[in-house]
């Protein structure tokens, strides 16, 4: 099948905003999204982005049909972070339609952002993953990534809400 | 004993780096850091900064002492796509000899406030399950264990494995 990769736009965060609603409900935590197509455009499109995003398209022969009713020109979206210190690439969430999985769109994306990573001099790429999330987990192994949590015990943890704005007061 | 937190300059460079080791070595990974003053310092201090640092500083004892770093916070604005800006603590530290006078309080009293004037979501970051103190340390401030509660696991892909996922496919 065809299809291309290239950066994200201002004008992606429409479909960009939808299809984190979607990969949302594939993690059952919908009441968790909080982010509009308004946020993505001013954090990621500003003077000083907040984030990054590669996007896969087909072309318009290759619409779905059937389904939903939705008729997805685009597909797939990741957000790359680039963080200090170890100079680590870390990218959130991805997204395929379900029926344009086994295309090798995945890897694509995850080549693009590899690229990425490695021409602005990263060395390791960071990432999280539901521990119930099988088939993620599979082919991100399968691509030869560690768990870390498992090898070095490490944990991921928050502070928000109530107990940030409790630590801010003086 | 008094201290001052600000924000690090370029010529912190030296001191992030000795205090990063001494995390570093505290968490047995000294070997680990490869890390260069060159890099702190283009990574840091270029056109577009990778991080940023809040330094703790005391007066020595006698006011002709230097001043010294004692402690220091690496930290980065990272994003999540349900809910926005969040601030990335990477990494944390007060020198041992100095711990106990609520300069770590004060630098993530510091990093909340500005957390929220940024109108970020929440501060995220990474501590080993054997590290006790630490772990106490967040969850007595309100910090939630997401892996523990949501099931969420860190992987990583080493350079390596990058390198390898960039190149064309043979198959």
């Amino acid at each position: 099948m065809d299809f291309s990769i290239r950066a994200a736009n201002v004008e992606d965060c429409k479909d960009i905003a939808r299809m984190i609603t979607e990969l949302a409900e594939y993690e059952k935590v919908t009441d968790q999204v909080k982010i509009t197509q308004r946020d993505l455009e001013q954090d990621g499109f500003s003077k000083n982005p907040f984030f990054h995003g590669i996007i896969a398209e087909v072309p318009e022969q290759h619409k779905s049909k059937e389904g939903d009713g939705k008729t997805p020109t685009r597909y797939s979206t990741r957000q790359m972070q680039v963080f200090g210190c170890e100079t680590a690439v870390a990218s959130d969430k991805k997204w395929l339609y379900l029926c344009f999985l086994g295309k090798g769109i995945g890897k694509a994306l995850m080549s693009k952002v590899a690229q990425l990573g490695l021409a602005a001099g990263c060395h390791q790429l960071n990432f999280t993953v539901l521990d119930w999330n099988k088939s993620s987990v599979d082919f991100y192994l399968h691509q030869g990534c560690t768990d870390v949590t498992t090898d070095m015990g490490y944990h991921y943890m928050s502070c928000k809400g109530e107990a940030m704005e409790h630590l801010a007061q003086p | 004993m008094e201290y001052k937190l600000r924000k690090a300059e370029p010529r912190d460079v030296s001191d992030i780096l000795r205090l990063v080791k001494e995390l570093a070595k505290y968490e047995e990974m000294e070997n680990q850091v490869t890390l260069t003053e060159k890099d702190l310092l283009e990574d840091g201090f270029g056109d577009t900064p990778f991080y940023h640092c809040i330094i703790a500083e005391i007066q020595g004892e006698s006011s002709s002492d230097d001043l010294k770093v004692v402690g220091f916070a690496m930290y980065y604005f990272t994003y999540d796509p349900w809910v926005g800006k969040q601030l990335y603590l990477e990494d944390f530290y007060v020198t041992e000899e100095y711990r106990g006078l609520g300069i770590g309080s004060d630098i993530l009293r510091h990093l909340s406030d500005l957390a929220m004037k940024t109108r970020c979501n929440g501060m995220m970051f990474v501590v080993a399950e054997n590290n006790e103190s630490s772990i106490q340390f967040y969850k007595r401030r309100g910090a939630e264990d997401l892996s523990q509660e949501e099931g969420w696991r860190l992987y990583r892909f080493g350079k390596d494995s990058l390198v390898k996922m960039a190149s064309p496919s043979e198959e």
